[in-house]
């Protein structure tokens, strides 16, 4: 057991917060919410060159050979930053490919998606925003041609109108067997992206699939094999994002901190009120047991040991406690953080989104308490 | 950064497991669940020094063992599973040991460690800290000591003491410092006081659970030799806030009730509770998740700062934020567990028809104690403001 960093990952994390201080400020996140791209090229060009796309994937394919465990610290910091960027989605999609695709398309995706030359996106999510991949409401048939071709829709699929290749689930008619994983070319014809706006202004869109055609070489893995592959990549995202949560909630609380010992009123700063001081040891447990929670799994992950367990522990607390501590941090900074031009709001947001995606507390709960055997 | 343990940590947890099931599991011990210190069994702590259990943290130069916070919590962690009876040597372990090591004489030291680790018969120890005008603000203790030759002379009253009806001596806070200009920072000092001197008079205080626990104490021209002050005469209340982190650092704290959420589980299997009250089984479920969510929690904030002192780092705040969150959870603990139970979880002491072994009623009755002993919620919060999060003081 052991709850320090190393001194390598210690140089790694202040490598990614000197990058994305410098790179990004409240008003470049607004303005990239805005942007119908949704992210800077000249961002993804940088960070592929600093290979952060490729960080935990293998060498072979330009990747960094770095761990699990620098992924998560690599997360933490994105959450502190918010930069807006198809990086959580494409490193997952990396994942993806790399667990379950073939020598050829791992050597075709991966190399250009870590180079930056390649986005990838994946769109798992039915009509009730929740991932369905086990029977997924696309259909895939086979033409006259023998060519597979994808019929359905996809909701809230980050970054879609940027992506290259969108990953998705389908059921192949007349096979027997679980889902099919299709690595889809944005450019065929038969797919519309329509953008969403959402409580959060990550770049969002609803896909339509009309009769797209798939070629067999973008079949990843086995016919009918998907369900495995992707729920094992489901429980890695589950923790990246906690390692958002973990990232933003320390950036909340450091920040309220440096608010209530700055601002004054009635004479004196708000931090010697009693009723202040333990608002913020509040926020200071839910950011601490956060982190403890999150990095748990994190290691078992790592460490490729059963994780279902504490990942469910980790999504059901970092949600909760992430979203109490913006609420505090809002009481405590007062109207000023009710402005769109100051900070706090991203992080209000970012913590609801997160809550929602890949299972919010209730969910997590129900599925610990499967695990229990309850 | 790895959260998870390593072999020999798990084989240490094994270790344990199978001393608790020789001694006491297949012994016929019956698990229950009796407040922060479990009941006290000379014999079962001999048993445990035999293991070197006793004083497992202290330096090897003291009688120690020299081990890591984070084995004494594996320890722990087991022992507290079912509540193992470790009441004779726990504050004596936990907290006369590390002080005298701290601040004690060269005579205080060879004459009490061996025999705190060994398990000697009469080193049985509680705390004469709190008073009645002094519990959250112990620099408002009123108890002297006043200089007599050789001796201090001990007048006063204490109050809260847990187990000073069958502790040999007793950890004492006094005033030795009586000029008014003094602060009281300045002015106390720490005593071992034997219970058995005359004077002291031991007085039970009923708790609320009907159990006898703590006790007033006074103490009535009571003569302590000089030879058993603490450390440094005037210093006694910076020694025990420097001592006073071991204290809220354990696991214990989180795991006093731990029987009720152990056999609540097999309520909800073994008793069909999906059959006989199908409409809250899902409402059930989701709480006892919501438990074992926050148990984990809690538990990772114990090894946390359990890794902290083997690292040598301050765990002042990190201590307080843990035993704030963990007394909370046992509160709940014990609320949520008698609303899943319904109207016959108040039956007491396992009476007819009482659905769990342990005495849940009494857990729940135990529980207004929990966020207020070693520190109520309110004072550590404002320590993990002040002394953690650096906010300043008015």
């Amino acid at each position: 057991m052991d709850f320090g960093f190393t001194a390598e990952q210690k140089m790694l994390r202040d490598s990614f917060r000197s990058f994305f201080s410098k790179e990004c400020t409240t008003d470049q996140v607004l303005a990239l919410w805005a942007d119908p791209q949704g992210y800077s090229e000249k961002h993804w060009k940088k960070m592929a060159k600093l290979g952060w796309i490729g960080l935990a994937m293998d060498e072979a394919y330009g990747g960094s050979g770095y761990g699990f465990l620098d992924l998560f610290i690599l997360f933490e910091e994105l959450g502190r930053s918010q930069l807006p960027s198809p990086l959580f989605t494409t490193i997952l999609s990396c994942m993806l490919i790399d667990l379950c695709g073939n020598n050829d398309q791992k050597q075709n995706f991966l190399e250009s998606a870590i180079n930056g030359r390649c986005i990838l996106t994946m769109a798992l999510l039915g009509e009730d925003g929740d991932p369905d991949f086990h029977s997924p409401k696309i259909e895939a048939t086979i033409d006259e041609n023998g060519q597979h071709r994808l019929t359905g829709k996809r909701w809230l699929v980050p970054f879609a109108n940027s992506a290259d290749a969108i990953l998705v689930c389908a059921d192949l008619v007349g096979h027997e067997g679980g889902p099919t994983l299709y690595c889809v070319d944005t450019q065929t014809e038969g797919i519309s992206c329509t953008r969403v706006e959402t409580l959060y202004g990550e770049n969002s869109f609803h896909v339509e699939f009309d009769a797209v055609k798939v070629p067999e070489s973008r079949i990843i893995g086995a016919i009918g094999a998907a369900s495995d592959g992707v729920e094992r990549i489901l429980s890695r995202a589950t923790i990246l994002k906690c390692a958002e949560m973990v990232g933003g909630a320390q950036y909340v609380l450091d920040e309220t901190l440096t608010h209530v010992k700055a601002r004054h009123q009635f004479g004196r700063p708000l931090g010697v009120l009693q009723t202040v001081q333990h608002l913020c040891a509040d926020m200071n447990t839910f950011c601490v047991s956060a982190r403890l929670v999150a990095c748990q799994a994190a290691s078992r992950i790592d460490q490729n040991l059963s994780a279902e367990k504490e990942i469910s522990i980790a999504k059901a607390w970092c949600g909760n406690a992430y979203k109490q501590m913006t609420w505090i941090a809002h009481q405590l900074f007062g109207a000023i953080g009710f402005t769109e031009e100051y900070f706090l709001h991203l992080y209000f947001k970012h913590a609801k989104a997160c809550e929602l995606q890949f299972g919010d507390a209730s969910w997590h709960r129900a599925r610990l308490a499967a695990t229990m055997g309850l | 950064m790895n959260l998870t343990f390593t072999t020999e940590q798990e084989d240490f947890r094994n270790q344990v497991r199978q001393f608790v099931r020789d001694n006491l599991l297949n012994k016929g011990f019956k698990v229950e669940s009796k407040g922060l210190i479990a009941d006290s069994d000379v014999s079962f702590s001999k048993a445990m020094s035999e293991k070197g259990w006793i004083g497992f943290t202290w330096p090897k130069s003291h009688w120690g063992q020299g081990r890591s916070y984070v084995e004494k919590t594996i320890m722990n962690e087991e022992l507290y599973r079912v509540q193992a009876p470790i009441g004779y040597h726990f504050l004596a372990d936990r907290q006369v040991g590390p002080s005298l090591i701290h601040f004690g004489s060269d005579w205080q030291r060879s004459f009490f460690l061996p025999r705190i680790v060994t398990a000697e018969k009469g080193m049985m120890f509680c705390l004469l800290f709190s008073e009645p005008d002094a519990g959250s603000d112990l620099a408002g203790i009123a108890t002297t000591a006043r200089k007599d030759g050789d001796y201090y002379i001990i007048n006063g009253q204490k109050v809260w003491s847990s187990e000073a009806h069958l502790a040999d001596y007793g950890w004492l806070l006094a005033k030795t410092n009586l000029d008014a200009g003094v602060s009281a920072h300045n002015a106390c000092s720490e005593f071992i006081l034997d219970m058995n001197l005359p004077g002291v008079k031991v007085r039970p205080l009923i708790n609320i659970a009907g159990e006898h626990s703590f006790n007033e104490v006074f103490l009535d021209n009571v003569r302590v030799h000089k030879d058993y002050l603490v450390g440094t005469e005037h210093n006694g209340f910076r020694q025990i806030m420097a001592q006073v982190d071991y204290e809220r650092a354990g696991i214990e704290r989180l795991m006093q009730n731990y029987p009720v959420y152990d056999q609540l589980f097999d309520y909800m299997k073994v008793k069909q509770f999906q059959t006989r009250k199908p409409e809250l089984y899902a409402w059930a479920k989701d709480q006892l998740a919501r438990l074992t969510v926050e148990f984990e929690t809690g538990r990772l904030l114990c090894y946390y700062t359990a890794w902290m002192i083997d690292q040598g780092k301050k765990p002042t705040s990190q201590a307080a934020l843990c035993k704030v969150f963990c007394t909370q959870y046992e509160q709940r603990l014990n609320d949520m567990a008698m609303r899943i139970l319904g109207p016959m979880s108040m039956i007491r002491k396992n009476g007819s028809n009482a659905p769990l072994d342990v005495d849940v009623a009494a857990c729940y009755l135990w529980q207004p104690s929990y966020t207020l002993q070693g520190g109520s919620v309110e004072i550590l919060k404002n320590i993990v403001a002040l002394r953690g999060l650096k906010l300043p003081r008015d």
